[in-house]
């Protein structure tokens, strides 16, 4: 930074270079290059599938991707919020490792609602209140009773797991409603619903999360909380909305599961590596190196585009943990990077 | 609320301090012998011998020894998600080596080999590139299930056809050592090594202070990286050893079977250190974790409930557990 620069103060001309190139280089760091690398890798990645996959960039396969991203998309936005408010280290930091199987508990208490006949209301009314007890569950086991995060949702995601294999028996409860059956159609121009669901939630975060003064908090929170809590921030309040928060984003996930598939299905919890992912990928792409809202939802289009990309050209989807576990370990090693660098 | 526990408090806090911090200590040993109890009232069955060593060999066994990597990881202030990485790699050269005819002894080597390369890999990531552990195995978990989902064509699980197998095949899934199954007598035994180790050698004294504070201990000279890529590495070939006998038990290899131990040797760690004064990590603690998650499994299947209720139920227990544990720390301070 630089504040580090000791300049001789007879040189008023040294003293403006030094300034201005120390701006520049304030732009142009390490950072920067990996962040446009990695912008680059991705369009290369777009560009070359559109080459071997003909149709990979019609409409109609966009529309596909985003689809099928909206219910990565919205989870990977929640562990986005808990690891804003939570701090970077990973140990000691936000996560919230049960995102998943919550949205697999909120699906089956959904569909469950709506096999045996209750209205719209209160099925849709129930599945969010299972999701928000779920970070409830989580905020008072993180805030209120000091467990680390890692292990409390960890717990938290093996309680879920269970009750859902209790309401479905393994089983997958099929579920249909109107408002189900208007998510997983399509929307105006003929693109899918849930493409404008996911662009619409990710619209209203950002400008929440990144453009107001709650936002601005959960990143003090997270990023030093000594700090927030000498600045008169309630550190434990930040905490656990972003936990009821990631809890609402799981039962939200839920009924555009219920919609996409017409029903629970029994392999939620695999999503949450994606998940993972997703969120420590979007930092890769944020300029201050924290997690963002935009950053996750970049990650999440690029998996889906990958994924679709592999399903178009015949690559094997067994091919796809490997990759996401190599991106996790590249989103790390250049984020650590970055982080070295600027300092 | 004083913040450093360790200098000599002023005379008032002395008792307050023994006492607060022996109460919840023994929470977990509380837990286990009312769980006991209750269950020998109410679980039909459950207070025979043929019950308890069905106890120890199908529930204890395995998860305790992927517990105890699990311990030494978290000891040295890291963790380890693919532990159930480590155990089907093991499981999957194991059984593809004895598939083809190799010898067994070959075999056995291949399996460890496979773990290895898993713990080797976390060595690399974590000491050499300095990622967190966290991510690291997280990464290495990821990469390991689509190695194995390319290796079995999706999933599929390999099957030994029985009639051709080497009488020490069979040993190691079901032998019996001065009467005691020998699995079972693998599991003590590598339980006495990692409590040795961890408690009376220097590398395990370099581990825990890893754990306790890293900067002290690299400034101290401990050989900080090593130690920490040994420990994975040791982790690794330890729930390989886990994997060999889970397969031989089962004679086949089932893909990414491993992954189900991850949860529940974490839980059995966290629950063991509430045993000791300060949290750490310890064998001793995470042997009763173990044995404690042993016996709610078994004791609900024989009180009957829904195989799906007993996870919630396990679930929930170490969820309290947890909750004292941490509680405890707090009031401590």
């Amino acid at each position: 930074m630089a504040s580090d620069l000791t300049v001789p103060d007879d040189a008023a001309a040294t003293k403006l270079s030094a300034v201005i190139s120390s701006r520049i280089g304030a732009w142009f760091n390490v950072g920067f290059f990996i962040r446009a690398g990695s912008l680059l890798g991705f369009v290369l990645v777009i560009a070359y599938f559109a080459v071997a996959a003909p149709g990979f960039l019609s409409v109609g396969n966009i529309t596909n991707v985003l689809e099928q991203s909206a219910i990565l998309g919205v989870l990977s936005f929640g562990m986005t919020i808990v690891m804003i408010a939570g701090g970077s280290n990973v140990i000691t930091g936000g996560i919230d490792l049960s995102i998943a199987n919550n949205l697999g508990l909120s699906a089956a208490v959904y569909a469950v609602l709506l096999k045996t006949g209750q209205p719209e209301g209160v099925a849709l009314s129930l599945t969010i209140l299972t999701g928000l007890g779920v970070g409830l569950l989580n905020a008072i086991a993180v805030v209120a009773i000091g467990i680390l995060p890692l292990i409390a949702t960890l717990t938290v995601m093996n309680i879920c797991a269970g009750f859902e294999l209790v309401i479905t028996q393994n089983t997958v409860l099929q579920a249909s409603s109107p408002l189900l059956a208007v998510l997983a159609g399509d929307g105006p121009f003929g693109i899918a619903t849930l493409a404008y669901v996911l662009l619409f939630v990710a619209l209203i975060l950002i400008v929440v999360i990144e453009y107001t003064p709650f936002g601005l908090r959960l990143y003090a929170v997270g990023g030093f909380r000594e700090a927030a809590l000498a600045a008169g921030l309630s550190v434990q309040r930040y905490i656990a909305i972003s936990y009821i928060l990631s809890g609402l984003c799981g039962s939200l996930g839920a009924v555009l599961s219920v919609a996409l598939l017409s029903g629970s299905s029994t392999g939620s919890g695999d999503m949450l590596l994606s998940v993972v992912v997703t969120a420590l990928l979007g930092v890769v792409f944020s300029r201050r190196v924290v997690p963002t809202i935009s950053g996750s939802l970049l990650s999440v289009l690029f998996i889906g585009f990958l994924i679709n990309g592999f399903q178009l050209t015949n690559i094997s989807s067994y091919w796809v943990n490997g990759v996401e576990g190599l991106l996790i370990l590249f989103a790390v090693a250049t984020t650590s990077l970055v982080k070295r660098g600027d300092s | 609320m004083t913040t450093d526990t360790s200098s000599a408090p002023a005379s008032e806090t002395v008792a307050q301090w023994v006492r607060r911090s022996s109460a919840l200590r023994y929470t977990v040993v509380l837990a286990f012998l009312l769980v006991f109890a209750f269950l020998s009232v109410k679980a039909p069955g459950f207070l025979t011998v043929s019950n308890f060593v069905n106890i120890l060999v199908n529930n204890f066994t395995i998860l305790a020894i992927v517990s105890l990597a699990m311990t030494l990881v978290l000891l040295t202030g890291g963790i380890d998600l693919s532990v159930g990485t480590a155990i089907d790699l093991a499981s999957l050269l194991f059984i593809s080596l004895i598939s083809a005819h190799q010898s067994f002894l070959v075999a056995i080597a291949g399996g460890l080999l496979g773990a290895l390369a898993t713990g080797g890999f976390n060595a690399f990531l974590i000491g050499g590139l300095r990622i967190a552990p966290f991510l690291a195995t997280l990464g290495t978990l990821f990469i390991g299930e689509s190695v194995q989902q390319l290796a079995t064509n999706g999933g599929q699980p390999i099957y030994l056809i029985t009639g051709t197998l080497a009488p020490a095949f069979i040993y190691v899934g079901h032998g019996v050592f001065f009467g005691i199954p020998f699995p079972l007598c693998l599991a003590i035994g590598l339980t006495a090594i990692f409590y040795l180790l961890t408690e009376r050698t220097s590398f395990g004294r370099n581990a825990v202070a890893l754990g306790a504070n890293p900067n002290v201990a690299w400034y101290s000279g401990a050989r900080v990286r090593s130690t920490s890529g040994l420990v994975y590495g040791l982790s690794a070939v330890t729930c390989g050893v886990a994997g060999i006998i889970l397969s031989a038990t089962i004679k086949a290899y089932v893909p990414l079977s491993g992954n189900a131990y991850i949860l529940d040797a974490i839980g059995a760690t966290f629950i063991g250190t509430t045993l000791h004064s300060e949290g750490r990590p310890g064998v001793l603690g995470t042997t009763l974790g173990v044995l404690l998650l042993s016996i709610v499994t078994n004791g609900l299947l024989l009180i009957g409930w829904n195989f799906y209720w007993q996870q919630v139920g396990t679930g929930v227990l170490i969820f309290f557990v947890l909750a004292m544990s941490f509680l405890g720390r707090r009031l401590r301070g």
